[in-house]
């Protein structure tokens, strides 16, 4: 191999390794086992706010510098809303580098205003883990928020005055980014340890 | 021959009309705010005819129903599933994110490791007693 030859190769080795470095910078090459990740389509939320479990108000701003993990569902849901949060527990619990697990956030975002006051969310989501957030807002507040992630929710059987009614809602989980954006997706039905493989890998690649 | 009619009477139960078997029953334990909690457990049928659960009682929920979740246009439901057939020889899953005993108002709060009874009735009249523990 002459010096010109050595010296392209050393060139072609050098814009690939910058490649790769941008094409990981971007978040491009992450492959999700258990969601979709959104890559440079990755957007910015609406603004909104919620209350949470702590009569603190929660907005866009109050997402930045973490990743963050949402579910929507309601505290009446037996089946799958214990299911998901468990399981979101168990993601927390499994994941072995503190740094991620530090760099996560997990909030249970009610569609039912009307039945869960921030006291009951309170018990609710500290039930699965103290360290959850949970948070509601009025339905004409919620719905720009749900919509722009596109999950879809909905009441039904309701009757005035009669307690009992059903909830219908998306189960995904929603992930969005410590700049506040909508980053990628994990749809039903979850698994904790693919789920915390993929946020470990999420974490140390950006 | 009174007699002998006595004995079929008897013997019935045990021949014709095995017992269902039931297996991993348990709770969903959630905090006393909330006033609903889901059952599962796995049903057999050993007999050789189908039977239907027609009803469910329990002195520790104000109403018990078998719901069923799944997903519709991107949501998930539940909906009621009355009369549910068990086939001949066949083994029913009532599991997380499928079907699950829907169980209302709970008279006390649930703590895991505790034993909560339901009654089921099935459509050739007989009851069977299931007991479910509470977990975590
Ligand atoms: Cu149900």
């Amino acid at each position: 191999m002459n010096k010109s030859s050595i010296a392209i190769v050393a060139v072609l080795a050098l814009a690939g390794g910058f490649a790769m470095s941008w094409i990981i910078s971007s978040g491009k090459p992450i492959e999700l086992e258990a969601g979709t990740w959104f890559g440079d389509q990755a957007r910015a939320l609406p603004e909104y706010e919620l209350l949470d479990h702590n009569n603190q108000t929660l907005s866009r701003a109050s997402l930045h510098g973490k990743w963050n993990l949402i579910f929507f569902g309601y505290t009446h849901c037996p089946d799958i809303c214990p299911s998901s949060l468990q399981t979101l527990s168990d993601m927390v619990a499994v994941i072995e580098d503190p740094d991620v697990a530090d760099a996560l956030r997990v909030y249970f975002v009610s569609v039912d205003p009307e039945r869960d006051k921030p006291e009951v969310l309170a018990s609710y989501v500290g039930y699965f883990n103290p360290a959850f957030t949970g948070a509601t807002a009025q339905m004409d507040k919620l719905k720009p928020l749900t919509r722009s992630l596109g999950i879809a929710h909905g009441i039904r059987n309701r009757v005035e005055g009669n307690p009992v009614y059903d909830v219908d809602h998306s189960a995904a989980i929603v992930l969005v980014n410590p700049k506040g954006e909508y980053a990628g997706l994990f749809g039903a039905p979850h698994d904790a340890v693919a789920m915390a493989r993929d946020m470990t890998r999420i974490v140390e690649h950006n | 021959m009174q007699r002998f009619f006595l004995l079929l009477v008897l013997l019935l139960p045990a021949t014709g009309f095995a017992q269902l078997e039931f297996s991993d029953a348990w709770i969903k334990n959630l905090p006393a705010a909330v006033p609903v909690r889901a059952g599962y457990l796995t049903i057999h049928n050993p007999r050789s005819r189908a039977v239907s659960i027609v009803a469910l009682h329990s002195e520790a929920f104000a109403s018990v129903e078998i719901h069923q979740t799944r997903m519709q246009d991107g949501m998930m439901r539940m909906d009621p599933v009355p009369n549910m057939t068990i086939a001949p020889g066949a083994t029913v899953h009532l599991a997380p994110g499928g079907l699950h005993l829907m169980l209302m108002q709970p008279a006390q709060p649930t703590r895991p490791g505790e034993v909560r009874r339901i009654t089921i009735e099935f459509d050739d009249g007989s009851m069977q007693t299931l007991e479910l523990t509470v977990r975590k």
